[in-house]
């Protein structure tokens, strides 16, 4: 410091003293923080800049009436900041803070705060740009102010990951944030502080991406910040740039949702192999110029497709996906969803794996050819889903009707194989069905053995955790349901005199299964061995039954034996079960068995290889699996060392029958032996002893092939429907105490999480009770019932549907922008019109006497146009004149002549069959007089919630209607038409249709083809009634499936309708109408390439815009004034029928 | 032999003259004796394949046989038309430009004019033999005019070109075979036909007599004639499911005939029986699939 420099700070004594004086108009902070500060910069600042410093502190103070605390905050910042800044800046520092403090004084305060934090990070020659980037945020608005002073605060934070370069840009997309919403820029920039961080070199792209789509598409920028930080993050750097660049073009392409991109982009790139992902990255730019909107699709539906293809024919699934965006660029979106048919096809084309929808028909032909059932093919999805107790959705399984097959089999590298192994696993299935698994009866005599099971007691049974928690839960969940059997809590090892309190009451078993498996005290055991001895006896008999079969089932049990756990790694038990497992799948040779168990193990053998007999019944798998249980259920399940395993030589002859020692097994179940009351004492002794190392018994793993084996609950299913199918005779009706009792004890039913601890079993539990007794209602066929039920929503989007209830059937439907079929997408419900009152058929029958007479009158003279001359017969009434010259000629002239001179006048048979396809749709509901409204004025509410009410609404008002509406007028001509038609004896189905949504077409039939008129028919016409939609394109298909089963010269579909066809997402990206307009043409089309002839008439007088695409060039016609309906019906139907 | 040898018969003088291979299902042989002993009509209803015009064949041979002869002849003299005690069969397959003409006869023109030659079933009636009409319903419906007073008590053959009644001689009967499923619902038989005769319902013969009918006809393994029978058996449960027409009896034969001049066993039950029953793509591969299941 320099002498001159200190005389200049005396000589500024005064002034400094006068700042300071001025100061305390301020609050005491002020003034205070002024000498902290000033106490340290006096030695630092020259006495001018100090000088400066002083009365920018005091100009602030003195701004505004707030403006003391930005002053206060100067002081505060001061020092820290002139450490950081040549003093030349510092001054200027002030100067810009002053500024702002002019704008708003919080600014400034903020500025000031984060001044000390951000300087440390900030080039001094930033300062100014980066004061103005935070000022050219406020626009004077409180919000707008909060927003400015926010990005001062957090400045620090952001300097210290991004570049200033970056930084300004960064303010920059907030400005243009901001333009639109202050709250909305302010929620990024909280999520941009902690984001920025953790995107490493990313974050200059991501910020362009963030302004480009501040600039597009203000709204999705936060979804952009959410995604970003939850997935864009999760991906490896080099896939992150390459998805930022991809987001870029997709912006600049107006593709809307990037934060749904970037949030379903990233999980899918992660979920594929990590080698592909960057390959995967780059094939999705490829659709970037000609379809944006397929880019996302690409990636998203990645994984799923990688399941099924290598990496290499997933490019050429893309290539094929490129060249149908060559050919149509909207076509994309579709391909890539896998909703067009080209998709599917292409895919698997490629694929060896096989798809359950792609055979499922061809397996369920197979089984019905097998079983001679009408067995059903599902996958197993759906069983699982129902949560009865089936939890496996990878293995093959049936509950007596339906067989469940997993989705896709993908286990080799050749489609036929593929086909094979379910082929393998079908066959099995069906064969349970076939040979009868679950066609067990108690009572019914074994072929081979001695019949122990009617001299055994069920055993007690034992109350496993599962159980009793289901019995607490039925008394609790269901009231009015008093536990009438306090089962008896016996421990596993109680004599069988313990059975004694269940020979008071008669147990009612509800399936004869389940009383068998009363009869093991260990459950579990008794259905292990009782599945492992039936599969044997299936195994042998398909064998035996279906040697062209033979080859592929023999190789498929060789692969799952290869896969089988080792017995020597087995407890002992565990051991013995699996050296059964074993030995149903023809393990020939190596077969090894605890030391001391090679006489057991021979007898199983024994037993096992009688089953292998044809004639052998499920009754003798059940009297094997008790001897077998009787000889494995008392050895300790302990785990001993590999040395104490010795082979079981299967070379030996097989041991001879000996006399069975019945006593003995009859005491395992609980037999009257004689010895029974001493002998259960010893063994729980020795279970006593043994219990200290026994590990629990576990059930054997499956044996892949033949999947999942629940008789008991095949049994009770089946129960439940012939109860509900049996009319007459009034079965006892399942109890809830029947069915919980099962619950309680089967084996059978697993549990989706068994960690989920103890209150989420007991709420599965609970659901799988409450799903059975579901399941045993819709088994009820009175209880199918639609149309009324609730509506089931099914998205827009989504793939192929299945029709699963009875009566229903899938269709395709026409998307003529990707210019393909989207398979399986509309399920068209099938049912019986209800029965109303005849009274309307009469009234209008008698109403309009005058026109039925006409009509007749016209229709009977159709008939005489019937006769026709057919010439040259052999027989006839008369010679036909040239044709007896020509013969005689041919006479004269020494050549043959033709005998065939006579004609006859021959009755053309009439051979017509007619569809006609009434529309049912809301808007039919409106007066005929009052038709202002137009009539594609389909003002229906998307939400199924709000379409409900508006639709209950309608109804309101319809009960209120004392006028005609149109669907009146079609009835009407219905009914003039059908009583000319049973004058014609012309083929004629009536009827109608409507809907909402692709899963709920709705069809109902008025009159079936091949149905006689009859007095239900009126009454059904009376209940032609407006409901829903009208999704045509399904109807009409279905319509037509019906006339082609009609054997008939000609065929027409005669559709009426009031107006376009419309229904909720009958359309998709809002081309409403001309989807559906191009669906019904198309539907139309393909009944005309079944031979069938199209016609419809349109009771919309603005009928002739669309009609014209939509019928294309088949017959349409246009009725002007709706009342004449039931006049021109008949005539229409004339013409047709006589061209 | 390098002559071509061929028989010719006047329609009327043909009878089966070797005993056909017939394996009876139930009573229908004993039914069918005492139809034709009663003069009862008798109408054959079974699908097609399944054994109905070989039944036929068997009974007429079954019916000449001397043991019946010799019962008839305690009585009356019986069918004496060929003269050697054999009862002739006329089998006329309709078809639906059948007229009646085709079966009583009618004007030839020749050389010298016209002249009236007999139809097939108007010699029936005459030579006292079984006319069967193979599927009756595809024939024109003025047929049923002359059938009428034939099967009932009258038993008179009308020929009104002739102005002639004939009597039936005493060893006619009519026999007629009808497809109930086969045909569609506008081809029903009238029941005022109908009523005319005894029914005998065929069905598919189960696979232990049908092995042994493919066994017998085709000379093959029993193994081969099981497995032909299961698949037949197979298939036939799916005519609940689709199936228009179920595999006959017939066709498993044809299959098996192939099998034995060599041709792979799952190859000829494709072009015997998967193509022969159905053209339905999906059908077909079903039915492949249960083929390969059933044939090695």
């Amino acid at each position: 410091m320099t002498t001159d420099d200190s005389r200049q700070a005396s000589d500024l004594g005064p002034e400094m003293a006068r700042i300071e004086k001025e100061l305390e108009r301020f609050p005491g902070a002020v003034l205070e923080k002024y000498r902290v500060a000033r106490a340290e910069l006096d030695s630092r600042l020259r006495p001018q800049d100090l000088l400066d410093w002083g009365n920018h502190a005091l100009a602030i103070a003195g701004k505004a009436v707030r403006s003391w605390e930005a002053s206060a905050e100067y002081l505060e910042a001061s020092p820290a900041v002139q450490r950081q800044l040549p003093s030349g800046q510092f001054i200027r520092w002030a100067a810009i803070g002053g500024r702002l403090c002019d704008d708003s004084p919080s600014l400034a305060v903020s500025f000031f705060k984060a001044s000390p934090d951000a300087l440390t990070r900030l080039r001094p020659r930033y300062v100014d740009d980066w004061a103005n980037l935070g000022r050219a945020l406020y626009r004077g608005t409180w919000k707008s102010s909060n927003l400015a002073c926010h990005f001062y605060e957090v400045s620090p934070q952001l300097l210290e990951s991004l570049t200033f370069a970056e930084f300004t840009r960064f303010g920059e997309s907030l400005q243009v944030l901001s333009r639109r919403s202050y709250d909305l820029a302010d929620e990024c920039l909280v999520k941009a502080a902690r984001l920025f961080p953790r995107l490493g070199e990313e974050r200059d792209a991501f910020i362009t991406v963030s302004r480009d789509l501040a600039e597009h598409s203000w709204r999705e920028v936060k979804g952009l910040y959410d995604a970003a930080s939850t997935s864009l993050t999760a991906l490896e750097p080099v896939h992150r740039s390459r998805m930022l660049s991809i987001a870029r073009r997709l912006i600049a392409a107006e593709q809307v949702n990037i934060g749904e991109f970037f949030a379903g982009a990233s999980n899918a790139v992660n979920h594929v192999p990590a080698e592909f992902r960057q390959r995967l990255l780059e094939l999705a730019e490829e659709p970037l110029a000609a379809s944006p909107a397929s880019v996302n699709l690409l990636i998203t539906q990645a994984p799923a497709i990688l399941d099924r293809l290598s990496p290499s024919q997933f490019e050429e699934w893309h290539r094929e996906g490129m060249r149908a965006i060559d050919e149509s660029p909207e076509s994309g979106p579709a391909y890539y969803r896998l909703e067009s048919a080209r998709a599917r096809e292409s895919l698997d084309h490629l694929s060896s794996g096989v798809e359950l929808n792609r055979v499922k028909e061809i397996l369920r032909t197979y089984c019905r050819a097998l079983s001679n059932r009408d067995i059903e093919v599902n996958a197993t999805q759906q069983i699982v889903d129902k949560k009865i107790g089936w939890v496996n959705e990878q293995s093959a399984t049936t509950e007596g009707t339906t067989i469940y097959l997993p989705p896709v089999a993908d286990r080799f590298s050749h489609k036929d194989e593929n086909f094979g192994w379910y082929k393998v696993i079908a066959t099995h299935q069906s064969c349970h069905i076939e040979f009868g698994s679950f066609d067990f009866d108690f009572d019914a005599p074994s072929t081979m053995f001695q019949d122990l099971r009617p001299e055994m007691h069920p055993a007690a049974k034992p109350k496993t955790d599962l159980a009793a928690t289901v019995a607490e839960l039925v008394t609790d969940a269901i009231p009015g349901i008093t536990e009438t059997d306090p089962s008896p809590n016996a421990s596993p090892n109680a004599s069988p005199n313990a059975s004694e309190e269940e020979g008071g009451i008669e147990l009612a078993y509800l399936t004869d299964m389940g009383r068998f498996f009363d009869l093991f005290s260990d459950r579990t055991l008794g259905l292990d061995i009782f599945t492992v001895v039936e599969d044997t006896r299936l195994d042998s008999r398909i064998l035996y039954e279906y040697k062209g079969l033979a080859a592929s089932y023999r190789q498929t049990q060789a692969a799952s034996l290869s896969e089988r756990p080792r017995i020597e790694d087995l407890p002992m038990r565990e051991a013995m079960v699996e050296f059964i497992v074993r030995l149903s799948l023809r393990q020939t040779g190596n077969l090894k068995v605890p030391k001391g168990y090679t006489d057991t193990a021979q007898q199983i053998r024994r037993i096992v290889n009688m089953l292998s007999e044809i004639s052998a019944t499920v009754e003798d798998s059940a009297e094997a699996a008790t001897r077998i249980y009787a000889m494995i259920a008392d050895v300790p399940n302990n785990t001993i060392p590999e040395e104490d395993f010795e082979d079981v030589n299967l070379d030996d002859e097989i041991p001879d029958e000996e006399e069975e020692n019945t006593e003995e097994i009859l005491q395992m179940f609980g037999g009257e032996g004689e010895s029974a009351g001493e002998e259960p004492a010893d063994s729980s002794q020795q279970d006593e002893q043994e219990f200290t190392d026994e590990e629990a018994y576990d059930s054997p793993e499956d044996v892949d092939y033949r999947g999942e084996f629940k008789p008991e609950m095949a049994q009770l299913l089946s129960q439940l429907s012939m109860d509900a199918a049996d009319f007459d005779g009034e079965p006892e009706p399942i109890t809830q105490e029947q069915l919980e009792e099962l619950l309680k004890n089967s084996a059978e039913l697993e549990q989706a999480d068994m960690e989920e601890g103890e209150e989420g079993q007991q709420q599965q539990m609970d659901e799988m009770l409450q799903n059975l007794m579901k399941e045993m209602q819709q088994r009820d066929p009175d209880n199918q019932r639609f149309g009324d039920g609730p509506l089931v929503h099914v998205p827009e989007e989504g793939g192929p549907l299945e029709a699963t209830e009875p009566n229903s059937f899938v269709y395709d439907e026409w998307d003529f922008r990707a210019n393909d079929y989207k398979p399986r997408w509309c399920i068209v419900h099938e049912k019986e019109m209800a029965e109303g009152e005849s009274q309307f058929y009469e009234d209008t029958l008698a109403e309009n006497a005058a026109l039925v007479h006409e009509i007749h009158r016209q229709f009977e003279l159709v008939m005489p146009e019937m006769y026709r001359k057919v010439k040259r017969l052999e027989d006839g009434e008369e010679f036909d004149l040239d044709a007896v010259i020509e013969s005689v000629i041919d006479r004269r002239t020494g050549n043959t002549p033709s005998e065939k001179v006579f004609w006859r006048r021959n009755k053309v048979e009439r051979d017509v069959a007619v569809a006609f396809l009434l529309d049912m749709s809301a808007s039919t509901a409106e007066a005929i007089d009052e038709n202002k409204r137009p009539t594609d004025d389909w003002g229906a509410p998307d939400d199924p919630v709000e379409y409900m009410v508006w639709l209950r609404s309608r109804r309101a008002e319809g009960l209120r209607r004392s006028y005609k509406r149109i669907v009146d007028i079609e009835k009407e001509g219905i009914i003039l038409l059908t009583s000319a038609l049973e004058q014609t004896g012309d083929t004629y189905g009536i009827y109608g249709f409507s809907g909402y949504g692709r899963e709920n077409v709705e069809f109902y039939v008025i009159k079936e083809m091949d149905e006689r008129w009859g007095p239900a028919i009126p009454r059904r016409i009376d209940r032609i009634a407006p409901l829903h939609a009208t999704r045509m394109g399904p109807a009409i298909r279905h319509a037509t499936s019906k006339l082609i089963k009609v054997d008939a010269k000609s065929r027409i579909l005669f559709m009426i309708s009031d107006g376009r066809p419309q229904d909720r997402g009958y359309s998709r990206e809002g081309v409403e109408k001309e989807y559906a307009v191009h669906d019904t043409r198309v539907a139309f089309e393909e009944a005309r390439k079944e031979g069938v002839t199209p016609f419809c008439l349109t009771v919309d007088k603005n009928g002739h815009d669309y009609l014209k695409t939509m019928m294309h060039d088949m017959n349409y016609e246009v009725l002007s004034d709706i009342s004449m309906l039931p006049t021109r019906l008949p005539q229409l139907y004339r013409q047709l029928t006589n061209a | 032999m390098t002559t071509t040898e061929y028989r010719e018969y006047r329609v009327e003088e043909y009878s089966v003259k070797e005993e056909p291979f017939y394996a009876p299902l139930s009573d229908e042989i004993e039914i069918f004796t005492a139809a034709y002993k009663q003069k009862i009509p008798v109408l054959l209803k079974g699908p097609t394949g399944v054994g109905k015009t070989r039944f036929i064949e068997y009974m007429a041979w079954r019916l000449s046989q001397p043991l019946n002869v010799v019962k008839s002849k305690n009585k009356k003299p019986g069918p004496s038309a060929s003269g050697n005690g054999m009862i002739p069969l006329v089998t006329v397959a309709c078809h639906e430009d059948l007229t009646a003409s085709d079966l009583i006869g009618r004007y030839l023109l020749d050389a010298n004019g016209t002249r009236w030659v007999d139809g097939p079933l108007t010699r029936a009636v005459k030579a006292g033999g079984i006319c069967y009409l193979d599927e009756i319903v595809e024939a024109r419906k003025d047929t049923t005019v002359i059938i009428h007073p034939l099967t009932d008590h009258r038993r008179l053959l009308t020929i009104d070109k002739l102005g002639q009644v004939i009597e039936a001689a005493d060893g006619f009967l009519m026999v007629i075979s009808y497809n109930p499923g086969y045909q569609n619902a506008l081809k029903d038989l009238k029941h005022s036909t109908r009523q005319r005769f005894v029914a005998l319902e065929f069905t598919f013969p189960p696979p232990e007599i049908e092995t042994e009918i493919i066994m017998h006809e085709a000379d093959v393994e029993r193994e081969i004639a099981e497995q032909l029978a299961k698949l037949g058996d197979k298939i036939r449960n799916l005519r609940d499911y689709g199936l228009a027409e179920a595999a006959s009896t017939r066709v498993l034969i044809y299959a098996a005939l192939l099998m034995k001049q060599g041709v792979a066993p799952r190859r000829a039950c494709q072009v015997a029986v998967t193509w022969g029953i159905t053209d339905d793509e999906q059908m077909q591969r079903s039915i492949d699939e249960v083929v390969t299941t059933i044939f090695a």
